[in-house]
């Protein structure tokens, strides 16, 4: 009994002291996280740039390798190409001083380049170094298919650059426009000539690089930048990992402006609300981005192009496209985004229970027969996730009897890497172009370098997994980079006709990019190859 | 032999046991990373390039020599110190580890910290009034936080300090309008270092939600832990015996009682901090934290192999030693250990 009465002792003492310490500590944290918040607040920084967010970080700022939207963006301020497309779709001189003179027989551009320019480390800029630039692109650049068609460069004159194709290309100026190509002072890249650069940017941009880390990266104004000079004092580039702390970030005001495209589609819904009722102010580019489905046309499964034909008709798009991204992703019958605006009729089919059952019956299902079709999705991207349940259960609706989709997450990687080993039957996918032009949607998802009867061996339609290919069509595609202006259109409209009737791929929806800035930041507004312009934007409150 | 002298033989036996499991962790990580699904030359080009770039691409980062022979040079470089290169922007790994270790060492030594005290306060009020209704909220919460979903847990903490309240910032690791102090990487020491009170206080709101999010879900396990050896050992005939020769209550709990108590919390908090170095990554993903955790994550996504290699084998190091760091101060603490 002794024992048990000095333990109570015991016990009790503990108890007096101890019985509400979870209480108070839980008051005094929330208080003096309350008060800390506040002090901490009033300590004001003299920072009056812009602060922008988005997802994903920034892992090299060097051209030659540079291959994500988000770099893409930086590098478009912190150096100028030689041309850029306005909304309009026509090349507008940059660094250029002139429209490019071609060759008559197309196989050499000179380009004549504004003088009195400089580079952010004073040196100047010439042909010289726009020979370096392209030079060094050739020879590390990890995306250098961008150049198979340059043969050599020559300088003729100290601002005469004058590039040699291998053979005549009309879609060049998406070469002219990429950023890639953006020039970099050969002074600077001494050092660099066979190696990337890739925590520093010397260009000719009306911003220039004051740090740089993968999270994060502040520019300023260029004095000495030789164009129209940005209207706002700088800005600071901040990642943030996923799509809830964006949105979160940008309505609570702990950032100015939010660019991303990884946002995930309620979110944009929600921004897109907010922006409606003033709270902030969202900004629309041209949609450059497409979605589309991709069949193995050489599968067991898929090599009837009755079947495949039948799946064209079995999306409903305006449905899919209210329910994943509530509209904001517009339903497409192209490969084109309706931007280029090549032709007025969507060669793709409408949406048709009818049709589609009754194809599916003159392929032999729909009687107790049922087409089981595994539809592949990038598990890591939640829009792909969306429109695969949704189709699934609208064809559990719509055409239970003839066709049943049975669905298959995988990783993004691992899809891009088996999709030439003919891994998927049918596969989710969006394609951005390089530059705004209709040939940058069609090659890269219909060129074919081997046919065989309707086969594709080698080329964009095997590393696209489709698999398809058609000689007529590939007539057309390489005789339309000889063709200019109405000739041209005409031929790529026959291109599109085909691709559509061969059904290997089923185009889906198109996105635009969006940005949404705070209310005390000017309207934000996008070129024509889809990149914000910073440096058009004013913060009224600096 | 002696105590001391067994002691240090057993601490020079965990260390040449290490280079021996450090070995084996990268050589399991090499193989069943080029056993993955993916290729880095797909997740750097996408699927833009043509197959004559892919190509070009594969044989200069060396992936077209054959696995034994990438496998050796790859051993080669690491008993050389060397972590190779990034496959996807060529930065010495040891850098890209340089740039994100220190802020997950930051954020792991301070969540642990509110852990053990958030802990130690929930287990000595379980104890103080056993089986009342204290106890059984203390329990319940060690359970609860325990059992909580991180990534939920950090997205309520989120939106409500963050964006319902707006205390807090919602994400990231230093005030984006200020410049980061140069220095270790530790932020908050450099900030102290070169007397920059805008970064001190700019971290230190960056911090608090992360670093609390993760503290509570890990206190669980040592209130509870806590609690149970608390209540064992002062049920035991040591405990009595001092009480019968007249020592104070307060002493035998804070003299007697409480340090016993601890060996097993200090066990788990070593293997605890060892995990964090590595395992914070949901937590690092909510608060967009750039630590070490998130760099692994989008290393694999990328299929990044030298990145993923060194900081697994970093991170596998630090394990080893903090182990046995934790052994050897258990040891100190409690006589009873035989490392015969």
């Amino acid at each position: 009994m002794k024992k048990l009465t000095i333990h109570k002792d015991s016990i009790s003492k503990l108890k007096m002291k101890s019985s509400r310490l979870p209480f108070k500590l839980a008051i005094k944290f929330s208080a003096f996280l309350l008060l800390f918040a506040q002090v901490s607040c009033m300590v004001k920084s003299d920072f009056k740039g812009i602060i922008l967010a988005s997802k994903g970080k920034i892992e090299s700022l060097d051209p030659a390798q540079a291959n994500k939207l988000l770099a893409l963006q930086l590098i478009s301020s912190l150096g100028d190409t030689l041309y850029r497309i306005n909304l309009q779709g026509s090349l507008v001189p940059m660094l250029a001083k002139d429209k490019p003179i071609i060759s008559k027989d197309g196989l050499s551009i000179s380009i004549p380049l504004k003088e009195n320019i400089l580079f952010h480390d004073g040196t100047k800029f010439d042909a010289a170094a726009m020979a370096f630039s392209i030079n060094r692109f050739i020879q590390i650049g990890t995306l250098t298919y961008i150049t198979k068609s340059i043969k050599s460069i020559e300088t003729p004159e100290e601002f005469l650059i004058r590039i040699n194709l291998s053979e005549p290309s009309t879609s060049i100026k998406g070469l002219l426009t990429s950023i890639n190509l953006t020039p970099i002072s050969p002074t600077s890249y001494s050092l660099y000539k066979d190696k990337f650069l890739i925590n520093n940017f010397i260009g000719t941009g009306p911003y220039k690089l004051i740090n740089y880390s993968a999270e994060r990266q502040s520019i300023e104004p260029f004095q000495n930048y030789w164009g129209e000079k940005v209207k706002n004092s700088g800005i600071t580039f901040v990642s943030f990992t996923n799509s809830t702390s964006l949105f979160s970030a940008i309505k609570t005001g702990q950032v100015d402006v939010l660019l991303s495209n990884a946002i995930e589609d309620v979110h944009s819904f929600a921004l897109k609300n907010l922006s409606k009722e003033n709270t902030l102010i969202e900004g629309e580019g041209p949609p450059m981005e497409i979605g589309y489905i991709a069949f193995r046309t050489n599968s067991d499964l898929l090599k009837n192009k009755k079947i495949r034909k039948a799946l064209l008709f079995s999306l409903d798009r305006d449905l899919i496209s209210n329910q994943v991204s509530y509209g904001l992703r517009v339903p497409l019958r192209s490969l084109i985004p309706p931007f280029l605006a090549i032709r007025k009729n969507s060669p793709w089919p409408k949406y048709n229970v009818e049709t589609a059952s009754r194809i599916f019956k003159e392929a032999g299902f729909c009687n107790n027969k049922k087409l089981t079709l595994p539809l592949t999705f990038r598990s890591n991207v939640p829009s792909d996730k969306l429109l695969a349940l949704k189709w699934q259960q609208q064809i559990k609706q719509d055409l239970s009897e003839c066709l049943e989709i049975s669905l298959n997450g995988v990783e993004s990687t691992t899809i891009y890497k088996q999709l030439s080993e003919g891994a998927f039957e049918a596969v989710i996918l969006d394609w951005t172009g390089d530059y705004p032009d209709p040939y940058a949607y069609l090659a890269p998802l219909l060129d074919c370098i081997k046919i065989n009867d309707e086969v594709c061996e080698d080329g964009e339609a095997v590393t696209g997994g489709t698999f398809w290919a058609n000689n007529t069509l590939q007539k057309s595609l390489m005789k339309s980079e000889l063709l200019r202006e109405e000739e041209r259109l005409e031929e790529l409209r026959k291109v599109e006709r085909l691709a559509a009737e061969g059904a290997a791929l089923l185009p889906i929806w198109h996105l635009k990019p969006r940005v949404w800035t705070r209310n005390n930041l000017s309207k934000p507004k996008f070129d024509g190859s889809g990149r914000l312009l910073l440096k058009e934007m004013i913060k009224y409150n600096e | 032999m002696n105590r001391s002298r067994s002691l240090l033989k057993y601490s020079i036996s965990r260390l040449l046991l290490a280079p021996v499991m450090l070995w084996l962790i990268s050589t399991l990580v090499f193989l069943l990373l080029r056993v993955a699904p993916g290729d880095p030359v797909d997740a750097i080009l996408g699927i833009r390039a043509d197959s004559a770039a892919r190509e070009a691409l594969r044989v200069k980062l060396g992936l077209d020599a054959p696995l034994l022979t990438q496998y050796f040079k790859y051993l080669n470089c690491l008993i050389h110190g060397d972590l190779g290169e990034s496959l996807n922007n060529q930065e010495p790994v040891r850098q890209l580890i340089s740039n994100t270790l220190p802020a997950s060492i930051e954020l792991g030594v301070i969540a642990i910290i509110i852990a053990i005290t958030i802990g130690l306060a929930v287990g000595f009020t379980g104890i103080a009034r056993p089986e009342g209704k204290t106890d059984l909220i203390g329990r319940l919460f060690g359970i609860g936080t325990y059992a909580l979903p991180p990534f939920w847990a950090a997205m309520l903490i989120q939106i409500f300090f963050a964006v319902i309240l707006g205390w807090l910032p919602v994400g990231g690791r230093f005030p984006p309008n200020l410049m980061e102090p140069e220095g270790s990487g530790f932020l908050i020491l450099d900030s102290i270092k070169t007397g920059n009170l805008q970064a001190l206080l700019g971290s230190i709101r960056h911090i608090i939600l992360p670093a609390s999010t993760l503290g509570i879900l890990l206190s669980g396990i040592f209130s509870r832990s806590l609690r149970l050896n608390l209540s064992k050992i002062l049920t035991t005939n040591y405990i009595q015996a001092a009480k019968s020769r007249g020592i104070k209550d307060s002493q035998v709990i804070l003299k007697h009682a409480f340090p016993n108590a601890l060996l097993p919390v200090l066990t788990i908090a070593g293997l605890t901090i060892a995990s964090l170095i590595g395992g914070a990554l949901l937590i690092e993903i909510t608060f967009s934290w750039p630590g070490i955790a998130l760099g692994l994550q989008e290393a694999i996504s990328q299929r990044d192999y030298p990145v993923v290699q060194g900081i697994i084998v970093i991170i596998s190091s630090l394990v080893v030693i903090i182990s046995l760091l934790v052994d050897i101060a258990i040891a100190f603490i409690d006589p009873r250990i035989n490392f015969n």
